[in-house]
């Protein structure tokens, strides 16, 4: 009993880093345009910032790193970008836990929102610098505001998440 | 003040340094690694070139695997619908048939008619194309780059710049080539810009993607006037595809003349790589 214990809390720590991998290699995308023109947000940075946040120790920086490699090859961009742009909402989320003590949904939507401008601020800069790739200003600033808008909803379901499986108590 | 800046640096260094018992790498250590192969990826050697096309082709399969059960997913509920609406379908099919049988005939009376013209000229017709057929592996929707990626590769004799068709629409161009695996920038990216003529008028004009459904027609001729429903072919004038690929039907939006393509980007599952193009050079 004690061992199915064991192996069904093991199971449920590796749920964000499983969640983070499919996202990047699968087809799976946050992209509705399809549904509603405008509609798209950036899911792993939302797991990236709530799981560092959180408890870094579930996620871990290699991960976020290959997850990011991963989703570069996926999606035809230059090896690297993603990482770093992972890499800053983590800096965030690490520099945030490090330096608040309560942490409420307000501190951590509002901190999200500097991690989130930072992030692609930086992803941004690597890209019309560093490559010919055209972006839509527009579609990219649609995404950041979709992001932070349901960075509450996911809050709460990871919250929810943490509390049944008792993931990430000792961090 | 001083204070309040030691404690930021403090945070930092501590943020980017320290890790935790079950952390292999400091937060610092990746970004090092990220900007690095960043770098290295951006500014073109063999060595990357390599490593890159290996990654991808690995990347890809495993990707397939894993999307499997998503692609079954969405597979059912397309046929059930398809079958909720076969009925209503078939009405329109019908109506359609008819219509197309009264312009085949009109076609076989100008296709032997151009024969004729053509043997009186003794031209040699080159409207033969050779062309391999994919499928697509991963067609996943990004914000940065309308593409996807097809499962033949170098092996197979594909070179960057081929063109690529489903049926016979122009659906894009074979942007990135690994041994086995090839990645295809679709016509409605941004960064998609074809020579293209209109039927009717005969005016050339590009093929701008806009990164929505309906790309936009520009450099058009001076006080052209665009007409809806005049069909958009390749025009070959750019020395990589050759004439007369169909592509759509001009649109007109917002007094912009735009092309509803033909091909529904979305839905593609299996399409041609024209291998007799005037590409040149071997990029793998």
């Amino acid at each position: 009993m004690a061992l199915i214990k064991k192996f069904k809390y093991r199971f449920a720590k590796l749920g964000p880093i499983i969640l983070l991998y499919f996202l990047s290699i699968s087809e799976l995308d946050t992209e509705f345009s399809n549904y509603f023109e405008i509609l798209s947000f950036n899911l792993q940075l939302i797991i990236v910032y709530y799981w560092m946040l959180k408890s870094p120790n579930i996620l871990g920086n290699g991960h976020v790193f290959f997850a990011g490699i991963i989703n570069d090859v996926i999606m035809g961009l230059p090896l690297g970008t993603s990482p770093i742009s992972y890499l800053v909402v983590s800096l965030v989320a690490s520099y945030v836990k490090n330096v608040t003590v309560n942490i409420s949904l307000f501190t951590d939507w509002f901190t999200f929102l500097v991690a989130l401008l930072f992030s692609n601020f930086i992803h941004m800069g690597l890209m019309i610098n560093f490559t010919e790739l055209n972006i839509t200003y527009t579609d990219l600033f649609y995404n950041v505001f979709f992001t932070f808008l349901f960075y509450p909803f996911f809050w709460f379901l990871f919250n929810s998440y943490r509390v049944a499986t008792h993931v990430g108590k000792d961090d | 003040m001083s204070s309040s800046r030691d404690d930021f640096g403090i945070a930092i260094r501590s943020a980017l340094l320290q890790r935790g018992a079950k952390q292999k790498f400091s937060l610092f250590f990746v970004f090092c690694l990220s900007v690095l192969i960043f770098f290295l990826d951006i500014y073109p050697n063999k060595f990357m070139d390599v490593s890159r096309s290996l990654l991808n082709d690995v990347v890809y399969r495993i990707s397939t695997i894993s999307s499997s059960p998503l692609n079954l997913g969405s597979n059912i509920v397309r046929n059930t619908k398809k079958h909720i609406f076969i009925y209503k379908e078939n009405k329109l099919l019908k109506s359609e048939l008819e219509k197309l049988k009264s312009k085949e005939y009109k076609i076989e009376f100008l296709t032997t008619e151009n024969k004729n013209l053509r043997e009186t000229l003794d031209a040699v017709s080159d409207n033969v194309n050779i062309s391999i057929v994919a499928k697509v592996l991963i067609d996943k929707k990004s914000l940065f780059l309308k593409s996807v990626i097809l499962n033949k590769g170098a092996n197979s004799k594909i070179k960057k710049g081929m063109p690529v068709v489903e049926g016979n629409y122009f659906v894009g161009r074979v942007v990135e080539v690994n041994y086995l695996s090839s990645r295809v920038l679709l016509l409605n990216d941004l960064n998609s810009r074809i020579s293209v003529v209109i039927q009717e008028t005969g005016a050339q004009a590009i093929l701008t993607g806009t990164g929505s459904d309906k790309p936009s027609l520009e450099y058009l001729p001076e006080a052209y006037e665009g007409k809806e429903g005049n069909l958009v072919f390749t025009s070959g004038k750019d020395g990589m595809f050759s004439a007369g690929l169909a592509i759509g039907k001009t649109v007109i939006d917002n007094e912009q003349l735009n092309v509803k393509l033909f091909s529904d980007s979305s839905q593609l599952s299996f399409v041609s790589i024209i291998l007799n193009s005037k590409i040149e050079s071997n990029n793998f």
